[in-house]
């Protein structure tokens, strides 16, 4: 793997990595839906500094920060390109009735502003909180909800392993590319009307293994005396501290200071 | 092809916290017909090494050149010298897509742009090659095989390339004694047949003892030695520095050695030793 994917955890012992995962959820949350909220250009420089901050603070290096946005580089061009021509304005350029408008080239690059946000604030959730600690937490959220009946541990345990996968297929996916390429195969090199069938010796034993995978850890959860209807309890348990709490009001705090800011610009 | 590895460093996932150096200057030439195990402890770098020297990874500091291109550019001449590099990868599952055996084993042979009629009698050329029935095989499921005969299946798979150098990543793993005996002697013979440069990667001696003539020892990404197989592999500080132990026959010449009989300790098979030992004895009359 040539580089951090989004969904991966890196262990470490920054404060970042210390905070209750129900704090890092809220927060991850806020920081996503503020710039929905707050449109104006101080409240997002605000938004995007605090957000550089606790990149700094998780000790993730900044370049491999960045490069995980490569994920999102062709969704981000299809929409930048979507706003460019579809956003009624002062018409900058005409080609063949469409237009594009100045008011669009402002949309496009706010489009791809929330996204570049999305992807990071995500990143750093998951870089910083394993995905026990996340799918525990998800738990302790829902949790009001298992009183209504609903099947939240096991939506947690679901959760979990999902997310232990996700770089185990990536990583599968870059090994299968190579057994193929060894063959022949032309995957990542050649034309790309070639290309497209190349990737079917690809997802077939993808696909193989995964349900492989699934089924052995199926047995694997049986023999250990997984029962989904079962009670279970934690092995750590979460507990609010002094610095979840002053981080819990940091966050709160800077949403505050955002609307304001949105209020007084009006 | 002559193989020129220069300098050669590898790191996973380079400049994030989950990196990990795999490689470091490593320098080997191996020549057209040569026959060379790498040997070395899990997680020492031999797979790494092998997907390099098959411009299946780009390298993160020096080059492998074959014939003197770099063996992982991205030009149309680079790649048609990357399919002369045929490597059986260790883990077969990862290669496994197609309904059935025989068209497995075409799908490399088919992508050389070869017609029908050759395709076709290369693919029982390998399935005969690696022990596997052409007949019983005709419409058996490749997922359905044993660990052993999907090994075998993905090394027909590369086989029928026919490339002039092969890089085996422990061939001989899930394969029973017999099996892996059979593999080994055709594989040979084929090699003998055909100048073929042989790349084994291996943690078994005593297949590295059979199938080269030169073994790299490769600890924590760098060669620790680089030499005939009959040195390295009866070299007992070097071996158990990188957690091996000698070949048994090699730990039993050396004990009869230290015993007070002068026979030669680096005869690595024991049909070698044997005859060592029956030509020390009969010209000595049996007395140390
Ligand atoms: N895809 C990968 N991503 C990250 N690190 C890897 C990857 N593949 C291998 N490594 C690391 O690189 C180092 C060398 O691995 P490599 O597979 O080359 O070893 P090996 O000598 O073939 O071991 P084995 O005898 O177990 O097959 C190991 O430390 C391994 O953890
Ligand atoms: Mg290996």
């Amino acid at each position: 793997m040539s580089l951090l994917l989004p969904g991966m955890h890196v262990a470490g012992g920054t404060p970042l990595h210390r905070l209750d995962p129900r704090v890092k959820m809220g927060a991850s949350l806020l920081l996503m839906v503020l710039p929905f909220v707050a449109p104006s250009l101080p409240s997002n420089l605000l938004l995007a500094g605090f957000v550089v901050a606790l990149a700094i603070l998780s000790a993730v290096p900044l370049m491999a920060l960045v490069r995980t946005l490569r994920v999102v580089v062709w969704t981000g061009i299809f929409m930048f390109v979507f706003r460019l021509f579809t956003t009624p304005g002062t018409p900058l350029l005409t080609v063949g009735g469409i237009s594009v408008t100045l008011q669009g080239l402002g949309a496009g690059a706010v489009q791809i502003y929330r996204l570049c946000l999305l992807v990071v604030v995500s990143s750093l959730l998951t870089y910083t909180t394993s995905p026990a600690q996340l799918a525990h937490g998800v738990e302790a959220v829902l949790e009001p909800l298992a009183r209504l009946g609903l099947p939240v541990r096991e939506f947690a345990m679901v959760l979990t392993i999902a997310l232990r996968f996700v770089p185990t297929l990536f990583e599968e996916i870059e090994k299968i590319v190579k057994a193929q390429e060894a063959r022949g195969a032309l995957i990542r090199t050649g034309p790309l009307w070639k290309r497209v069938p190349g990737w079917v010796p690809v997802f077939v034993p993808l696909f193989v293994s995964a349900f492989r995978r699934a089924e052995d850890l199926a047995t694997a959860m049986e023999a250990r005396g997984f029962r989904s209807a079962h009670q279970r309890t934690h092995l750590y348990r979460l507990h609010l501290t002094r610095h979840d709490l002053a981080a819990s009001l940091l966050i709160l705090a800077l949403g505050a200071v955002i609307l304001f800011v949105e209020w007084r610009m009006g | 092809m002559l193989i020129s590895v220069e300098g050669l460093g590898y790191t996973y996932a380079p400049s994030t916290p989950l990196a990990r150096t795999a490689l470091r200057g490593v320098d080997l030439e191996i020549r057209q017909g040569e026959r060379v195990g790498i040997l070395g402890p899990t997680g020492s770098g031999k797979s790494t090494l092998a997907q390099l020297i098959a411009g299946l990874l780009r390298p993160t500091s020096g080059h492998v050149l074959l014939d003197g291109v770099a063996a992982h550019a991205r030009t149309a001449d680079a790649r048609l010298r990357r399919l002369k590099v045929g490597m059986a990868f260790q883990y077969p599952e990862h290669q496994i897509f197609e309904q059935t055996v025989p068209r497995e084993v075409a799908f490399g042979p088919r992508n050389l742009g070869l017609n029908d009629a050759e395709v076709e009698a290369r693919v029982a050329w390998a399935l005969d090659i690696v022990g596997l029935d052409p007949v019983e095989m005709a419409d058996r499921v490749p997922l359905t095989l044993s660990g052993g005969e999907m090994r075998r299946l993905a090394l027909a798979g590369i086989l029928a390339m026919r490339p002039p150098v092969l890089i085996l990543d422990e061939p001989t793993a899930n394969l029973d004694p017999r099996g892996r005996q059979e593999l080994l002697t055709r594989v040979l013979t084929w090699q003998a047949e055909t100048e073929l440069t042989l790349i084994v990667i291996s943690h078994n001696l005593d297949d590295l003892a059979r199938l080269a003539e030169r073994v790299v020892l490769l600890v924590a990404g760098q060669v620790a030695a680089d030499g005939p197989a009959r040195e390295v592999l009866s070299d007992r500080p070097l071996l158990e520095d990188a957690s091996f132990d000698v070949p048994p026959p090699v730990a039993l010449l050396q004990a009869l050695r230290q015993s007070g009989w002068a026979v030669a300790t680096n005869r690595l098979l024991a049909e070698e030793a044997a005859t060592e030992i029956a030509q020390v004895w009969s010209s000595t009359g049996g007395m140390v």
